[in-house]
C-alpha cells in the first residue's frame, strides 16, 4: 500500500514513549557534566544591595558562584525577534534583558545569581546559604494599572510603562460614526486572564564547550532549535553560528512557551565555556512557574454596532496588552499583528478598528501561547456577537449567519480582503455551523432548556464561530509586520542509493507527530512504503536551516518544502528512469514507486533508479549523480482555517458550580493528511481552551507576587473535569499550498473558550438573571456572585 | 495577606499590657517565634519556624515594637526572611475595656509574602495567620491563668 | 551520610547509595539511569513519576530511596515483556493516547493499577481514576479511549 495521506496511520514515535525510551533534555547526561541553580528574585521590584556568597563557597562540591556583575558588559542580554512601532512612528521600548540582573529585579523569578556545583540538591543548599540584600521597591502587575500615570515603572526608560501603542483597520472616526448611528451598540468591558502554559516537561539546558572543535552544543527543550542558535549567536553572545549545534530532543510539549530564547540557554552556553565544563540547568515547576512565558493577559474594552436586521456596521476594540517585564521574542506581535488581524473574524463588518497599548509591568514575560492574539480576538468578537443576540433578542446562529462572509474558494473567487490587512485564502462558513447544530440537536436543547428554566440545573449553549489565521507567511509581508526574522521553512529530502529516504525539516515535533505525517507525505508521493522514511529534526547540525514549530504552521510551511523537494527528487529520477528505459520524460508515468513507459509494461523501479544515481555506471550524459535535494518553502500567503464551537453547560444555581456537559467542535483546517493525529491536536487545543474559560488564571496580589504559582494552586483541567469531545469537520483546502492544508494545532484552544462562558452567560440570561459577562475563569464563586447581580 | 480578629482576656487593661510588653510573652504572641533577642529597646532579632501545608520553613528575622500608646495599643513590625520566602509586615494592637471588667485585645494587620510561601497556598495562608494567632492568645491565656494562680 | 539500599526494579536486584533526603523518582532516575519514569512538578500533583512500589501505583516523587530498601518496583521500561508490549502500551499507540509522551509513562503505570483492580471500568472510573495525572497535550479524551481498548484486550486475554 502506498496511499497514505488522509489515513490514521498510528504514530512511528509512539513506540519509544510508552516503552519510557524517549529522551528529553533532563534525561540527557554527559560525561563530567556538572549542575546549575539559579537563585532568583522573591521581589517583583527591588534594587540589588549586596550579594554575600561567602559562605554559599564553601560548601563542598560548589563549583562557580556566577553574579551578574560576573558576566561581561558586552553581554547585554535576549533580544526580541518582533518590532512595533508606537503609532507617532517612534520604535518600541525595548530595554534589555540580562541573563543575571545587574542592578535591579523587574519581576519575581528574575535570575539573580548562577550557582554550579557538582549536583543539583549541592547547588541549591548552596544557593540557600546566599545572602542577597534587597531594596523592595512598589510593583505593578495589571496592565491597567501600570498604564495610569504614578504607576511604578518598570524601566526608567519606558514612560506610562508602556513599550507601544497601536491601531490597525479604519480610522477610529469612522468607526465611532458607524456606532452612532447604529440601532444598538452591545459592549462589553472584560479580562482576558493571564495563563500559564504548563508544559508537562519543563524546561532545561544542558551546554557543552568543546575545547578541541572550539565548538558548543546545546542541547534545549524548544520548539525552534536554529531561531535560538541564530538569537543567541548573532543578537547575545557574539560566536559564530557554524560553531553551535543547537539540539532540541524530545520536547514534552509547548504551546508556545518553547519558542523563545530565554535568558538561561545563553547563560548556560556562556557559563560552559567560562567553566569549561559541561552543565545541565533543569527548571523545577515552582520555578517554570515564574519564568516560562505567560499568555494572554488583556483588559479590553469593545463595542459592536447592530443595525436593525442585526448586520454588524461596526467593531471597536480597546486592549491594554500586558508584556511583563521584558520583553519575549515574539511579544510585541501577539496582541497586535496575530490578534488585531484577526477582528474581522467571519463577518463582513465594514468597519473595524482595533487599538492596543502594549504595557510593561513588573510580571514575567507574556508571550505566544498555544492561538497567541488570535483567542484574544475571537474571545472579544464572539462574546460580543452571543452577547448582542441576547440583548437583540435574536438566535445567535441565526445572528451569524446573517453577517457570515459569502462562501469563496480563493481559485475561482478572490480571497476575501479584511478591514484589517489580511486577505483571507478561502472559506465556506455556514456548512461547519450547520455540522455543529445537527450534532448538539440544536431546537430539541432549546426546549430542554426551556423547561429546566425555572429548576436548580438550569441549562445553556453558548457558541463560537471562529477563524484563526496560521503558518503566517511570506517573509517580506511579516518583515514589513516587523518580524526580525523570516518565516519559511526548509526540508531536505535524501533519497540513499537503496532507495530509502531521510527526510531532514526545519519543523519541530513536540507532540505533533511529525515523524508520521511528513512520512505519509513522502512515502504517499514518493509510492514507497511508510518504513521507507525516516524523518529527521531538531539538530542544527543535521537539518540545514529551520524556523521551528509554532502558529500552527508546520504542515502547511514545513510540509510543504518537503513536497518542494520531492518533487525535485522524482523530476531527477525521471531523468534517469528514462534513460535506463530508453525512453523520454515525457512518455514516463510515476506511481507505486515506478516509472513506466506509458501504454507498455516496461518499467523500473525507485530503488533502482536511486541506486543507479549513486552508481552512475549507466546515466544519462550531463547529469549530477546523487538524489538529495532541498528546499526553501515561503507561503503566499497564512492559512485561515475556521469551524464552529458550541457548548452546553449546566449550572447549579445554588453553588454556581458549572458542568460542562457536552462540547461539540466542527472545524476546518483544510485537506488532512492524518485525521487522527488531527483530531488529537483539536481535543488537546479545547482541553486548553476549556481550561481558561472554566479554571485556570495567574493571580498576582498588589506587590507582583504569583499566588497561584504550583500545581496546588494553579487549576488545569483534569481527566474527571472534561467530558469526551464531539468533534467532526468539514473541508475547503488551503489554495496556495500545495497540499491543500490549512493548520490544527490551535484550533481547538482559539474557538473553545468563549463557546463556554457564552454558554454559561446564556444559561443565566435565560433563567432570568441578565448577567453580561462572567469573569474567567467562572469558578463556582463567581457565577454565583454574578447571580447575584 | 491581611490578619484580623481579636480575643478577649480576663484581666485589666494594664496587666495586659505588661504581659505583651514582656519578650518572652511577645516570642509567644507572635505567629511561630520561638527565640527572641533584644538588640535594642523594643527590638528584636528573631527566629521562627512555620510549617503550613507542604511549606516549611525556618525564618530569621527583625521585630520592633512601635507606636506605643501605654496601655491602649501598639504596632509590631517585622521583617522575616527564610529559604522559602520573605514575610514583611505591620500588625497594630489595640486594646480596649470590654464589657464586665475583661479587656479586648484587637489585632489587625498586612503582612506582604515573597517567595515561595507567597506562590504556595498564599490564598489560604491568611485564615491559617489568623488561626495561628488566635492560638497564640489563646495560650497566652493558659499562660496568665496558670501565672496568676 | 549516605545509606545502602537494594531495590528489585524490573525483575532486577539493584544497589545504591543514596542520600537519606533523595526521593526514589531521583533514585531511579539519576542512579538507575531509568529517565522512562518523569518529574513533572514538585508538589506531587501531576502523576509523571508513577510506578508500581510493590505492586501499587505510587508517585515516586512522594517515596524516598531509602524507603524503597528492599521493595519492588516495577516502572515503564518494566512493561513490555519479551519485547512484547503490554496492552496498555499497545492501547495508548492504537487510539493515539499520547502527544508529546511526557505524561505518558505515569498515565500507563496509573492506569494499569486501574485494571488491575477493576478490569472492565466505565469512562467515568477512567476519568476518576486518572484524576492525579495531568496531560496537558491530549485533553484526555484519547487516554480514555486507550484504556478502554487496553480493558477490552485485557479481557479478551483473560476470558
Ligand atoms: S513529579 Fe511526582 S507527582 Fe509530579
Ligand atoms: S502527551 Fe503531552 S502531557 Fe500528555
Amino acid at each position: 500500500m502506498t496511499n497514505y495521506i488522509g489515513k490514521s496511520v498510528k504514530r512511528v514515535e509512539d513506540k519509544r514513549f510508552i516503552t519510557g525510551q524517549g529522551k528529553y533534555t533532563d534525561d540527557i547526561k554527559i560525561p563530567g557534566m556538572v549542575h546549575a541553580y539559579i537563585l532568583r528574585s522573591p521581589y517583583a521590584h527591588a534594587h540589588v544591595k549586596s550579594i554575600d556568597t561567602a559562605e554559599a563557597s564553601k560548601v563542598p562540591g560548589v563549583i562557580s558562584i556566577i553574579t551578574g556583575a560576573d558576566i561581561p558588559e558586552a553581554i547585554a542580554g535576549v533580544p526580541c525577534g518582533w518590532q512595533v512601532d508606537f503609532k507617532n512612528g517612534d520604535t518600541m521600548k525595548e530595554p534589555p534583558h540580562p541573563l543575571l540582573v545587574r542592578k535591579t529585579v523587574r519581576h519575581v523569578g528574575d535570575g539573580v545569581v548562577l550557582v554550579v556545583a557538582e549536583s543539583k540538591a549541592i547547588a541549591k543548599d548552596a544557593a540557600d546559604m546566599i545572602d542577597v540584600d534587597y531594596d523592595v521597591l512598589d510593583a505593578v502587575a495589571d496592565p491597567k494599572a501600570a498604564a495610569q500615570s504614578g504607576a511604578p515603572l518598570v524601566h526608567p526608560d519606558a514612560p506610562g510603562n508602556l513599550c507601544f501603542d497601536w491601531e490597525l483597520g479604519n480610522p477610529k472616526e469612522e468607526v465611532a460614526a458607524a456606532l452612532a448611528g447604529a440601532h444598538h451598540v452591545t459592549e462589553l468591558d472584560f479580562v482576558n486572564q493571564r495563563v500559564i502554559p504548563n508544559a508537562m516537561e519543563t524546561r532545561g539546558v544542558v551546554a557543552q564547550y568543546d575545547t578541541a572543535y572550539d565548538k558548543y552544543t546545546i542541547y534545549t527543550s524548544t520548539q525552534n532549535p536554529h531561531l535560538i542558535r541564530l538569537l543567541m549567536c548573532a543578537f547575545v553572545l557574539g560566536i559564530p553560528e557554524h560553531k553551535v549545534r543547537v539540539v532540541g530532543p524530545d520536547v514534552g510539549g509547548g504551546f508556545g512557551s518553547k519558542i523563545f530564547h530565554y535568558t538561561e540557554e545563553a547563560l548556560l552556553v556562556w557559563a560552559s565555556k567560562h567553566l569549561n565544563l559541561p552543565i545541565k540547568w533543569s527548571s523545577d515547576r515552582s520555578e517554570a512557574f515564574l519564568t516560562d512565558a505567560h499568555g494572554r493577559d488583556h483588559a479590553s474594552n469593545a463595542k459592536m454596532g447592530f443595525d436593525k436586521d442585526g448586520n454588524i456596521v461596526a467593531l471597536q476594540a480597546t486592549t491594554y496588552a500586558n508584556l511583563g517585564a521584558y520583553l519575549s521574542t515574539f511579544a510585541p506581535a501577539v496582541p497586535t499583528y496575530l490578534h488585531g488581524t484577526l477582528m474581522q473574524g467571519l463577518y463582513t463588518t465594514p468597519k473595524v478598528n482595533v487599538d492596543v497599548k502594549g504595557v510593561f509591568t513588573h510580571t514575567n514575560a507574556v508571550d505566544a501561547y498555544r492561538g497567541a492574539g488570535r483567542p484574544e480576538a475571537t474571545y472579544l468578537l464572539e462574546r460580543l456577537l452571543d452577547l448582542g443576540a441576547l440583548e437583540m433578542d435574536m438566535d445567535p446562529t441565526e445572528l451569524r449567519r446573517k453577517n457570515f462572509i459569502p462562501a469563496f474558494d480563493g481559485v475561482e473567487q478572490e480571497g476575501y480582503q479584511t478591514q484589517v490587512a489580511l486577505q483571507y485564502d478561502s472559506g465556506n462558513y455556514e456548512p461547519v455551523l450547520d455540522r455543529a447544530l445537527e450534532m448538539v440537536g440544536y431546537e430539541n436543547f432549546r426546549k430542554e432548556q426551556a423547561a429546566a428554566a425555572s429548576s436548580n440545573k438550569i441549562l445553556g449553549i453558548g457558541f463560537s464561530t471562529y477563524i484563526e489565521a496560521c503558518g503566517i507567511a511570506p517573509s517580506a509581508v511579516v518583515g514589513a509586520l516587523g518580524a526580525r526574522a523570516g518565516l519559511f521553512e526548509s526540508a531536505q529530502v535524501r533519497v540513499q542509493p537503496t532507495g530509502k529516504v531521510s527526510v531532514y525539516t526545519g519543523s519541530h515535533s513536540h507532540g505533533q507527530g511529525h515523524e508520521t505525517t511528513f512520512a505519509q507525505i513522502v512515502a504517499d508521493r514518493m509510492g514507497i512504503p511508510l518504513d521507507d522514511v525516516e524523518i529527521i529534526h531538531g539538530d542544527s547540525d543535521s537539518v540545514a536551516f529551520g524556523m521551528g514549530t509554532y502558529g500552527s504552521r508546520s504542515l502547511a510551511v514545513g510540509g510543504s518544502a518537503i513536497v518542494k523537494s520531492i518533487d525535485k527528487v522524482l523530476e531527477k529520477g525521471a531523468k534517469v528512469a528514462a534513460h535506463l528505459l530508453e525512453s523520454s520524460v515525457d512518455d514516463l508515468d510515476y506511481a507505486d514507486g515506478k516509472w513506466t513507459v506509458k501504454g507498455t509494461d516496461k518499467s523500473v523501479s525507485f530503488g533502482d533508479v536511486s541506486l543507479t544515481a549513486y552508481v552512475p555506471h549507466n546515466y544519462p550524459e550531463g547529469l549530477e549523480p546523487g538524489l538529495d535535494f532541498s528546499s526553501f518553502y515561503d507561503p503566499a500567503n497564512f492559512t485561515y482555517p475556521f469551524g464552529a464551537h458550541v457548548a452546553i453547560v449546566e449550572i447549579d444555581k445554588e453553588t454556581g458550580a458549572v458542568k460542562l456537559k457536552r462540547f461539540i467542535a466542527v472545524d476546518d483546517v483544510g485537506n488532512v493528511i492524518n485525521p487522527m493525529i488531527v483530531d488529537g491536536q483539536i481535543h488537546g487545543g479545547l482541553a486548553q481552551g476549556i481550561g481558561q474559560a472554566m479554571y485556570e488564571g495567574a493571580l498576582f496580589d498588589d506587590t507582583g507576587q504569583l499566588i497561584n504559582g504550583s500545581y496546588m494552586d494553579y487549576c488545569m483541567p483534569r481527566a474527571d473535569a472534561l467530558p469526551s469531545f464531539e468533534i467532526d469537520r468539514t473541508v475547503t483546502p488551503c489554495p496556495h499550498n500545495p497540499l491543500g492544508v490549512k493548520g490544527a494545532g490551535e484550533a481547538g484552544c482559539i474557538g473553545s473558550t468563549p463557546a463556554v462562558v457564552n454558554a454559561v452567560v446564556d444559561a443565566l440570561w435565560k433563567a432570568g438573571y441578565k448577567v453580561k459577562d462572567v469573569p474567567m475563569p467562572m469558578t463556582p464563586e463567581r457565577v454565583w456572585t454574578a447571580m447575584q447581580g | 495577606m491581611l490578619v484580623k480578629g481579636n480575643h478577649e482576656f480576663n484581666i485589666s487593661k494594664e496587666m495586659l499590657w505588661s504581659y505583651l510588653m514582656d519578650p518572652e510573652v511577645l516570642a509567644k504572641i507572635t505567629p511561630g517565634i520561638s527565640e527572641l533577642e533584644p538588640t535594642g529597646e523594643d527590638s528584636y532579632n528573631t527566629i521562627s519556624n512555620m510549617k503550613i501545608g507542604p511549606v516549611k520553613g525556618s525564618f530569621k528575622g527583625k521585630l520592633n515594637v512601635i507606636d506605643k500608646e501605654e496601655p491602649s495599643s501598639f504596632a509590631i513590625d517585622m521583617e522575616q526572611l527564610s529559604k522559602i520566602g520573605n514575610a514583611h509586615g505591620k500588625i497594630s494592637m489595640k486594646i480596649s475595656d470590654a464589657d464586665n471588667g475583661s479587656t479586648n485585645l484587637a489585632f489587625n494587620g498586612d503582612v506582604k509574602l515573597s517567595g515561595m510561601i507567597a506562590r504556595m497556598g498564599q490564598r489560604v495562608l491568611s485564615g491559617v495567620a489568623n488561626l495561628i494567632i488566635k492560638e497564640v492568645f489563646a495560650s497566652l491565656e493558659t499562660h496568665i491563668s496558670e501565672s496568676t494562680a | 551520610m549516605k545509606h545502602k539500599i537494594s531495590v528489585n526494579i524490573n525483575g532486577k536486584q539493584c544497589e545504591g547509595e543514596v542520600e537519606g533526603r533523595e526521593l526514589l523518582v531521583n533514585f531511579l532516575r539519576e542512579h538507575q539511569s531509568l529517565t522512562g519514569t518523569h518529574i513533572g512538578c514538585d508538589t506531587s500533583s501531576c502523576g509523571a513519576c508513577t510506578i508500581h512500589l510493590n505492586g501499587a501505583a505510587t508517585k515516586s516523587c512522594t517515596v524516598l530511596a531509602v524507603q524503597a530498601d528492599g521493595a519492588e518496583v516495577t516502572t515503564i521500561e518494566g512493561m513490555a515483556t519479551n519485547g512484547e508490549l503490554h496492552p496498555l502500551q499497545a492501547g495508548f499507540k492504537e487510539e493515539h493516547g499520547l502527544q508529546c509522551g511526557f505524561c505518558t509513562p505515569g498515565m500507563i503505570m496509573t492506569a494499569a493499577d486501574l485494571l488491575k483492580n477493576n478490569p472492565n471500568p466505565s469512562e467515568h472510573e477512567i476519568r476518576e481514576a486518572l484524576e492525579g495525572n495531568i496531560c496537558r497535550c491530549t485533553g484526555y479524551h484519547n487516554i480514555v479511549r486507550s484504556i478502554q481498548h487496553a480493558a477490552k484486550n485485557m479481557n479478551g486475554v483473560t476470558a
